[in-house]
């Protein structure tokens, strides 16, 4: 289903306000005229029972395509290969949660953001050719989303890879080592704690905003005689000699909504259970907006990808890691005495942690 | 916001099953040996009756607590999802499991030691009145104060940062204010705490007790506008230090809409019902 396009009608004297129905589907469309009347939306000419059997049916068949694809090794995966030098590997779609302190074994303290992997598949292999020349490409989607609202094209692509509709599409180049097959589900514990991650994705949108927000000029002192400029971005270049205003002044404009790096952020801490990855720092986005994580272009940064799990890890194969994988940071259980020397292992786990009866309350809930 | 305290009921009740099997675990364990010493008796040729076993009852003391939530557990009223709360509270109760954080409130006197790798012995010991409970999850801050040779302190410690080592209250109590941050403009008898303070004892179960003492302040300027009501403090002598038109004054700003406000706190999943 396309977007259907409308006219707003504007009378003199009336406001377009659409009345607010109970039904939000036809709401948007009272104040306005609908000119686009080839598409229809799936719920324009079905009865209230066929509109709750077709959600129900396709929520089953979702998940158990996603049940199926949780082990794509059962019909003819694709050849693996080892990890060389050169090669780059996929990255993931992530949901960016919020943000946590995490302190190390010395006592730093540092402030991570929790990524969460969800749904995230390969949808298609596209080869050197059909990309840029260059490279090839894979296609990965992120969150689960309704076919409802997905026109029939893109629908298509998603049938093909026997995976349910996504909420964001993005390619990442890959080395020819490196491809998969389409409908592969890629986990969290694709990335390692101590690896070095760049991370995508559209900043916070501003609006229209002047030059003092936008590009941090000065602008002018709030007395001592100032006419009406207190926020202006003054002069505009040098003068009479170039005679103009060189390309890319720094003027106002639009400010944020657009898409962002940020590059190498470290991977604290993995929590294969729930899929969360624990990122250094802050990241462009909103909270639970959606992310384009990959490792590192940064050549100083490379060095710790050494042996990652190549092409991807898959769960069959590569077994049961620790729920949660960290790197020098300490797990909530360690008590530094002032001089770094603990060394513990990998935690066990929740399950184990939880049942563990001690002596000491369990939570701050109940008190002695 | 509902659906937050439901969890969280269903987490205190599923916490309270847990420490009830563990306390019946205990009630066996106690009542064993006894049982088989009473094993034993009987294989001796004079028949002897083993002896009752001694049940203690463990259950009593330790259900009749008091039930304190710790503010840092609330999650605020956000748009995030409810996973990361929930994923913050098991780090935060892993903490806990380690380091015992006791029941304290803003007003009480706390001891805290820290690790610290430039003080000799590795660790410091602070005491201090509490007078502020920041932050949520495991950011969560308390601000201790004292007064050490003529020198006002204020100290903010992570209540989960794992460099504390230990958190003893000397003094469990409440105040009038969740706020007492206007101690910085009181007398210093106020803000002085002894730090060989032995602890005072205080029963684990009934009400706190709540130290209804008004404070007496600097002259002004005070470093904000305690009279403001917006900080609705109840805890100073206002009529010694102000006259009552500059407390009338005071009142220009206040807000009496506010506490009519329905959007303000209100559990929205009620609406529309």
């Amino acid at each position: 289903m396309a977007a259907w396009s409308c006219r707003f009608l504007l009378l003199r004297g009336t406001r377009v306000i659409p009345p607010r129905a109970p039904a939000e589907r036809p709401a948007l469309l009272v104040g306005c005229i609908r000119t686009v009347k080839t598409t229809t939306w799936f719920e324009e000419n079905l009865t209230e029972d066929n509109q709750e059997y077709m959600r129900k049916s396709m929520a089953e068949e979702y998940r158990r395509q996603t049940a199926e694809k949780l082990n794509p090794l059962k019909d003819e995966p694709w050849p693996r290969h080892e990890w060389t030098e050169g090669s780059r590997r996929v990255g993931l779609v992530a949901m960016k949660l919020g943000m946590v302190p995490v302190w190390t074994k010395t006592g730093e303290r540092h402030v991570v953001t929790m990524l969460q992997v969800q749904d995230c598949h390969v949808i298609k292999y596209l080869s050197k050719e059909e990309y840029d020349g260059h490279s090839a490409a894979l296609v990965v989607g992120g969150k689960n989303v309704s076919p409802f609202h997905r026109s029939e094209k893109q629908m298509e692509i998603f049938r093909n890879a026997g995976v349910p509709p996504k909420q964001k599409v993005t390619a990442f180049k890959v080395s020819d080592s490196a491809i998969i097959k389409p409908g592969t589900p890629l986990y969290a514990a694709h990335f390692r704690p101590g690896q070095y991650v760049d991370v995508t994705g559209k900043s916070i949108g501003k609006g229209f905003q002047g030059v003092m927000k936008r590009w941090g000029f000065k602008g002018q002192p709030a007395t001592h005689g100032q006419t009406k400029t207190h926020r202006r971005p003054g002069a505009s270049g040098p003068g009479g000699d170039p005679a103009k205003v060189f390309k890319g002044k720094k003027m106002p404009g639009q400010m944020g909504n657009t898409y962002i790096t940020a590059y190498g952020l470290k991977i604290w801490r993995v929590n294969t259970k729930y899929n969360v990855l624990y990122v250094n720092g802050s990241v462009p986005g909103h909270k639970n907006c959606l992310l384009k994580v990959r490792d590192t272009v940064l050549p100083n940064r490379r060095s710790t990808l050494l042996n990652p799990p190549f092409p991807t890890y898959f769960t069959e194969e590569d077994g049961d890691l620790d729920e949660d994988l960290n790197h020098g940071n300490c797990r909530s259980d360690d008590v530094t005495r002032g001089s770094p020397s603990r060394e513990r292992g990998r935690n066990g786990g929740e399950k184990k942690t939880m049942k563990q009866k001690q002596g000491r309350s369990e939570a701050g809930m109940l008190e002695n | 916001m509902a659906a937050c305290t439901k969890r969280l009921d269903r987490f205190i009740i599923s916490l309270r099953l847990l420490r009830n099997l563990q306390l019946q675990n205990e009630r066996f364990l106690s009542t064993s040996p006894c049982l088989r010493a009473a094993g034993n008796d009987s294989e001796s040729p004079k028949f002897v009756p083993p002896s009752k076993p001694v049940i203690v009852d463990k259950t009593q003391t330790v259900a009749s607590l008091r039930k304190f939530l710790s503010p840092e557990f609330i999650p605020p009223r956000q748009r995030t999802d409810p996973l990361k709360f929930s994923i913050e509270r098991k780090d935060m109760i892993r903490r806990r499991k380690v380091l015992n954080i006791p029941e304290f409130y803003v007003g009480s006197i706390l001891a805290v030691i820290m690790a610290d790798p430039n003080a000799s012995g590795k660790t410091n010991r602070f005491v201090g009145i509490c007078i502020q409970r920041g932050g949520k999850g495991l950011g969560a801050t308390f601000v201790l104060r004292n007064i050490i040779n003529n020198q006002g302190v204020e100290i903010c410690y992570e209540l989960y940062s794992p460099r504390i080592q230990k958190i003893e209250v000397l003094k469990l109590e409440k105040r009038l204010d969740d706020n007492l941050m206007y101690l910085r403009d009181a007398l210093p008898e106020y803000s002085t705490v002894d730090p060989e303070m032995k602890p005072v004892p205080f029963s684990p179960t009934g009400e706190v007790p709540v130290n209804k003492i008004k404070v007496r302040m600097r002259p002004k300027p005070w470093s904000k506008r305690w009279e403001r009501p917006k900080f609705n403090i109840q805890g100073i002598r206002f009529d010694l230090s102000l006259t009552p038109e500059q407390m009338e004054h005071a009142q220009k700003w206040a807000q009496p809409w506010l506490e009519y406000d329905m959007l303000k706190d209100a559990d929205l999943s009620k609406i529309g019902r």
